[in-house]
């Protein structure tokens, strides 16, 4: 039996290795929604949100469709390295990423839309390229909001059960992160061991919504304490 | 010099527009709508047109024809915008050297510190844009534009939020500053007020189309619908302090003496005075003790009427412009290259800046 430090550690894992496959990602879609106008922004922005909508189970299942053995990438990943991508932590931590996404998306679209996109053609005008206008201007008048997006899509990765046990199964020491591991603990009877667990879970879950909050607002009180100056 | 010939469709919005703009400084004038601030957008390089060509002297920054398209940070243009847009979080001195830092040292023209002291922004440097007053903004707007060594500084109705008196302000330092470093500028507005003091050339726009361009002076007599701001065109030029310590104030400008209100500053000082065009009286003899302080010799230049109002330019040191109504021209038979005198008093002389 694995112990509660290594179960607590894995899905920190997991949820860190979601969090840089979900970051750039979701800067990228938030970026598209926040700042351009394009077809099928409408058909991207649902899409992005669908595993809100779904039971994570079914993204669990369309995720095994896609990276499974029989799957094009399941195959390359197979001659490239040998062995499953499904049934491993990586796959544990692409659909931690997946679930996490819509929230992380959402998160960023907001902040970013909270930057006068003036400042960046102003930016640009004074000879920053669009990266450099994005590091040096948009980025930290966003951070906070940013932030907070990245703390709830992580706490969101930690929380993920659905969809993990589908594609990555429940293996302890590999696949099982704290939700697997309090449903394995529950059925087998180790109602001491599951509190703990559940305790811990509930901890760094309060600390990271008061953290996101606390950011959210203070990204709001800067926002309009900007736009009055502008007035 | 930039040439530009461009034409874009929005949806409710065609812009199509030819014409050049020069090596002084070029006013756009017009009501909003007009489109300006799309055609300075379309020559800084953030609204890319659907068809025609902008060159800056000889650099091609767009072409449909080859499909060139040059991005703004490449452009060496300058903007200033109306509300600034200065970044919230940096300093103003953050804020002057973002633009001199991206520039390479061997095309760098302006100093941040030479343009910090001449804007007079030394005391505030080291503060964020929200702890600045909307014309330090707009100081600092202009600071960091210039930092970036443009070619061509775009002004979009950057007074358009200020007071009188900071507008006044301002547009010394803009004129000191293209005489300095012989930066042409492009200055749009939709108040003509602003437009003649400043501008040599004025491209008129209206409906996304230039209906004309013409000298400020002309703009001044020609018939401009809608715009109200001519009965309180004021004649604006710097003068220095000459005495300071009396009730009433005196400041020379080109050997003039000139009476006005109470002055604040220091002998040598140098201010910027205003004179309401309608406050002028214009006498052909020397009139003898009166109470107006002011009396100027000056010789006619231009003499125009306009829907009953006549405009006199008179060169008596600095030039002013005088409105009367046509009867009073008829009577005196006003005609360029008489001598005349202006008369005005002291309390109709607007101090605007004591720097």
């Amino acid at each position: 039996m694995t112990s509660e430090a290594t179960i607590i550690f894995l899905s920190l894992r997991i949820a860190a290795l979601a969090m840089l496959i979900a970051i750039p990602s979701g800067m990228i879609l938030a970026w598209l929604l926040a700042r351009k106008e394009f077809r099928g922004k409408f058909l991207l922005d649902t899409l992005v949100s669908l595993p809100l909508a779904v039971p994570p189970v079914v993204v669990g299942y369309f995720l095994l469709w896609s990276i499974g053995g029989n799957s094009w990438i399941g195959k390359a990943w197979e001659s490239l390295f040998g062995g499953n991508l499904a049934f491993t932590w990586l796959a544990a931590s692409l659909a931690a990423a997946v679930v996490a996404l819509p929230l992380i998306v959402r998160s960023f679209a907001a902040a970013l839309q909270g930057v006068d996109p003036q400042l960046e053609t102003a930016a640009r005008v004074l000879g920053a390229g669009p990266w450099r206008t994005f590091l040096t201007i948009t980025l930290p008048l966003a951070y906070r909001g940013v932030l907070a997006g990245v703390l709830l899509g992580f706490v969101r990765a930690l929380s993920e059960f659905g969809a993990t046990i589908v594609v990555a199964g429940n293996i302890p020491g590999s696949t099982q992160g704290i939700p697997s591991a309090i449903f394995t603990r529950l059925s087998t009877g180790e109602t001491g061991t599951a509190w703990r667990l559940a305790f811990v879970s509930i901890a760094i879950g309060v600390a990271a919504l008061l953290v996101h909050n606390y950011l959210l607002n203070r990204a709001r009180e800067s926002n309009t304490k900007s736009s009055e100056n502008t007035r | 010099m930039i040439t530009f010939d461009l034409r874009l469709a929005r949806q409710n919005f065609n812009l199509n527009v030819e014409g050049e703009i020069g090596r002084g400084i070029t006013a756009v004038f017009g009501p909003s709508g007009a489109g300006k601030s799309t055609l300075l957008s379309a020559l800084s390089g953030s609204t890319r047109p659907d068809h025609g060509s902008i060159k800056l002297n000889d650099d091609v920054l767009f072409s449909s024809e080859d499909n060139t398209w040059l991005a703004p940070e490449r452009r060496r243009i300058g903007v200033v915008y109306q509300d600034g847009a200065l970044f919230p979080h940096l300093s103003a001195r953050k804020n002057i050297e973002f633009g001199y830092k991206l520039t390479p040292a061997e095309e760098r023209k302006f100093q941040p510190d030479q343009l910090i002291s001449l804007l007079g922004l030394s005391q505030l440097i080291e503060r964020k844009p929200d702890q600045l007053s909307g014309g330090e903004r707009q100081r600092v707007a202009i600071a960091r534009a210039i930092a970036a060594s443009p070619k061509i500084l775009l002004l979009d109705e950057p007074l358009a939020s200020l007071d009188v008196a900071r507008k006044m302000s301002i547009l010394a330092y803009l004129k000191q500053i293209h005489e300095k470093f012989e930066l042409p500028m492009v200055y749009v507005s939709h108040s003509i007020s602003e437009v003649v003091n400043l501008a040599d050339t004025v491209i008129r726009m209206r409906d996304g189309e230039i209906t004309g361009t013409s000298t400020s002076v002309e703009l001044l007599l020609g018939n401009v619908p809608g715009e109200t701001d001519i009965e309180k065109y004021s004649n604006q030029f710097e003068a220095k302090i000459v005495d300071s310590s009396g009730d009433l104030g005196l400041v020379e400008v080109d050997g003039v003496k000139i009476s006005t209100p109470k002055l604040k500053g220091e002998t040598g000082d140098t201010v910027i005075l205003g004179i309401g065009a309608n406050q002028l009286i214009v006498s052909l003899g020397k009139p003898e003790r009166m109470s107006a302080r002011n009396v100027l010799p000056g010789d006619i230049k231009n003499v125009s009427t306009e829907n009953g109002r006549a405009y006199v330019e008179v060169d008596a040191g600095p030039k002013l412009l005088v409105e009367l109504t046509e009867n009073a021209v008829n009577d005196l038979d006003l005609k360029v290259g008489m001598p005349v005198h202006l008369v005005f008093k002291s309390s109709n002389v607007e101090v605007y800046l004591e720097k």
